[in-house]
């Protein structure tokens, strides 16, 4: 069926121009500059069109995907197995190893003559790495043609913010998010970082839940004791110290981590500047209000503390809701509120920009792009989505996800995390391939300010120095 | 025509003479050969051309840049850390592995009732993957629920900052490694203190010899061989430490455990820094190949005991 034969008018979503001359593509791309991305993909679902579109003509290919084995991603994915198939009848050949692994895996086939894996699920904080390596395929000319792609598949529900964060690519540039070229899907999940306290204990003590990092410093002083501390972060040499207890507190408190672009040599970063070490000192001061060896949490260590009662509040990546509070791992699942996370005075809430994108390696057997792209568009369909927060209260993709009432009953949390993804900040080191290096070199000297080897400013300034190091060699700062 | 009927013409046809090997030499060679090439031989040619490159997952360019990766290595100060911590890692590790692996052989050569059942139990921990180790003694030590601060802390002690502290996790990777391969030293001191001759014991018994002269003048002489190999193998071993250091501290905090391995791996597979990786584990080997021919030209083994 072509555009032609439909009855019902110009839909969003079609490649032909409509009004004004805008496809597809310009239509979401100014939706989501106007907020209006949501509205529009209520209007994604085109069923009498759905009916026509032949789910089965790739039947028989067999499609591999690389993906995050970290996560509960694939599992759910795993789960939907059988029902790819009756829908596809294509084959899909799962492989989730952990996020090491996986990124060595991806460089591989990226750069081999052809990929073994059709499709392969990247780290938001690595599109500039991957997509700006030029390995994918530009998915323009696929989300454009309603042949290829499945009309229920609306483009214009997925979060313009992780649509920004892992599909849109500037080559010319090397920008993410920047221009109207898609190289990625948002896929399976994005996520950003919101606040859990136990509503019991702050009931108990007459707080509210913290709005300021003030009030969390106040509550964590009050409320704690010697079985359950006052708060927790991440204070070991964790991914996360950096990323999420040090970089939300110092952009809610109005600091700016990079200066100028890499592009033209003035990519100075401001980790020493007032507002750096403040976030690193907040941290400090509430060492005596966390758990005695929080200098040792990672990410498991909070979950498991949080999920067993022994931590009052603290601020984490949202995607944790799931162990938190599914009374099945949790103790506290019943008395878990969540909230975005606090600010400083004059600032909004926002914290980092987190997820996963999909692409199709562009040394894939060209016989099976088609096929690949339809594989994708499957596993970042709304059903896919929905059973994603429904089994494994993952953070989907899909707006439709994170507002169906159904699920928002069932899982209050959902509002917090669609907020804070919609607000989320994509970390400005995450342009340059670095990033990992410079995450590295923080939470290596940050962790040393908390275990007591140095102050706050010395750590910042220890930073500061090593970055700026590493980024004049690398070339982005003259 | 058998070999054995005419065996200097067959056996000029088949292998061939020391000058010209024949096609069965090569034959048997071959698969061996081939083996060597492509998983030894290349990858070490390969490394070291990707050593004098600027190669790294996002420019992917592979420039040739002659000897910059060495020159950066030498002014880097997290290098000489993780050259330091490697450093110290090998010579404490060793030493207590030694120390404790002759008293043990020497202890089991009592030979004392059960010691069998004692001595195969004792050589467990060496048959474990070091990152099975890593992480099962990282749950031991964990400071919260880990059953070694439990028991020490049943016993009204307070137990010690295992990981967490800049001056102790060096100490406890320490620990661990002698936990896991003191075992090996022993069972080749052991294995070789079964095959001493009593001829030259009982000759010093009736000379007068006590037990301590026996022991220095006789027992360690003659152990210094398969001392020498288990110090040196143990050596290698330990200063290429990455798998212990992976699962137990992952290299902190604060750098304190980061040793070359793991500085190359950070540099490899985190930051994608190819050619600067290769030239790390380039510059191990140089170190290593130096340290090992200055140990054992240091510690000689002297002639006449039973080399």
């Amino acid at each position: 069926m072509t555009v032609k034969d439909r009855t019902d008018g110009p839909q969003v979503g079609d490649a032909i121009a409509l009004k004004g001359g805008l496809t597809r593509r310009d239509l979401m791309q100014r939706a989501s500059m106007l907020g209006l991305t949501a509205a529009f993909g209520g209007l994604g679902g085109m069923p009498a069109f759905a009916a026509d579109f032949d789910m089965k003509k790739f039947a028989g290919t067999k499609i591999s995907i690389l993906m995050t084995g970290d996560e509960n991603d694939h599992r759910a994915l795993n789960d939907m197995l059988p029902q790819f198939v009756e829908e596809t009848g294509m084959e899909l050949e799962v492989t989730s190893p952990a996020l090491g692994a996986l990124i060595e895996k991806t460089l591989q086939n990226l750069k081999a003559e052809q990929s073994s894996f059709d499709l392969i699920e990247y780290l938001g904080f690595l599109t500039t790495q991957q997509v700006g390596g030029g390995y994918y395929e530009q998915l323009n000319a696929y989300i454009d043609n309603p042949e290829k792609t499945p009309p229920d598949w609306d483009v214009g529900d997925l979060i313009p913010a992780a649509m920004k964060n892992v599909g849109i690519f500037d080559m010319a540039t090397g920008a993410v998010g920047e221009g109207s070229d898609i190289y990625g899907i948002p896929g399976m999940h994005s996520g950003s970082v919101i606040y859990f306290y136990r509503k019991d204990l702050f009931e108990a003590a007459g707080l509210q839940p913290a709005k300021t990092w003030d009030e969390f410093k106040a509550a964590a002083e009050k409320l704690h004791t010697a079985d359950v501390a006052g708060c927790s972060f991440i204070g070991a040499n964790d991914f996360s110290l950096a990323a999420v207890d040090w970089y939300t507190r110092f952009i809610t408190t109005g600091g700016v981590l990079m200066a100028g672009s890499p592009k033209d040599k003035t990519f100075k970063p401001q980790v020493s500047s007032k507002e750096g070490i403040g976030a690193l000192q907040m941290l400090i001061d509430l060492l005596p209000f966390a758990p005695a060896n929080v200098t040792k949490y990672g990410f498991a260590e909070n979950v498991d503390g949080f999920s067993t009662g022994k931590i009052a509040q603290m601020i984490f990546w949202s995607t944790i809701a799931g162990p938190v509070l599914n009374p099945e791992t949790s103790m506290v699942a019943e008395t878990t509120g969540t909230r975005p996370v606090p600010s400083g005075d004059g600032n909004s809430p926002r914290a980092i920009q987190g997820g996963w994108g999909l692409g199709i390696p562009k040394n894939i057997d060209p016989a099976k792009k088609d096929a690949a792209w339809l594989a994708l568009t499957w596993i970042t369909n709304k059903k896919v989505n929905r059973y994603s927060i429904e089994k494994y209260n993952i953070d989907a993709n899909r707006t439709s996800a994170f507002t169906d009432p159904e699920l928002v009953a069932k899982f209050p949390y959902l509002k917090d995390a669609l907020k804070a993804i919609e607000t989320a900040d994509t970390i400005p080191t995450s342009r340059i391939p670095e990033f990992f290096q410079l995450n590295d070199v923080m939470n290596v000297e940050f962790n040393a300010a908390l275990i007591g080897q140095q102050d706050a400013k010395t750590a910042c300034e220890k930073v500061q120095t090593q970055w700026e190091d590493i980024l004049r060699k690398a070339g982005h700062l003259a | 025509m058998s070999l054995q009927n005419t065996p200097a013409a067959a056996t000029k046809y088949v292998f061939g003479t020391r000058d010209e090997p024949g096609r069965a030499t090569w034959l048997l060679l071959g698969p061996c050969l081939l083996y060597l090439v492509v998983f030894s031989i290349y990858p070490l040619f390969h490394s070291l051309r990707l050593s004098l490159t600027d190669l790294t997952a996002a420019t992917g360019t592979g420039n040739f840049i002659g000897l910059e990766n060495y020159r950066a290595l030498l002014v880097d100060p997290q290098f000489w850390n993780a050259a330091k911590n490697s450093a110290i890692m090998m010579f404490f590790s060793v030493a207590i592995q030694v120390v404790l692996g002759v008293a043990l052989a020497l202890f089991f050569n009592l030979h004392l009732r059960g010691s069998w059942i004692v001595r195969g139990i004792l050589l467990l921990p060496m048959l474990m993957t070091p990152i099975v180790v890593g992480v099962m003694w990282r749950a031991l030590l964990n400071p919260d629920w880990g059953l070694v601060n439990w028991a020490i802390k049943q016993v009204g002690l307070t137990p010690p900052d295992w990981l967490g502290s800049v001056g102790m996790s060096m100490v406890t990777v320490v620990m661990v490694d002698c936990w896991q391969w003191t075992p090996f030293v022993f069972i080749i001191v052991f294995a070789r203190l079964q095959a001493l001759s009593q001829d030259v014991f009982e000759a010093a018994q009736v000379d007068g010899a006590g037990p301590f002269v026996t022991f220095r003048r006789i027992t360690l002489p003659m152990l210094m061989p398969a001392i020498v190999f288990a110090a040196v193998f143990r050596a290698v071993d330990a200063f290429r430490s990455f798998d212990l250091i992976y699962g137990l501290s992952y290299g902190g905090p604060a750098r304190s455990t980061t040793t070359l391995a793991f500085f190359s791996f950070q540099n490899g597979f985190q930051f994608q820094n190819y050619g600067y990786a290769a030239a790390v584990a380039y510059m191990m080997l140089i170190i290593l190949a130096l340290g090992t021919t200055l140990m054992l030209k240091f510690v000689q083994i002297r002639p006449g005991t039973s080399r």
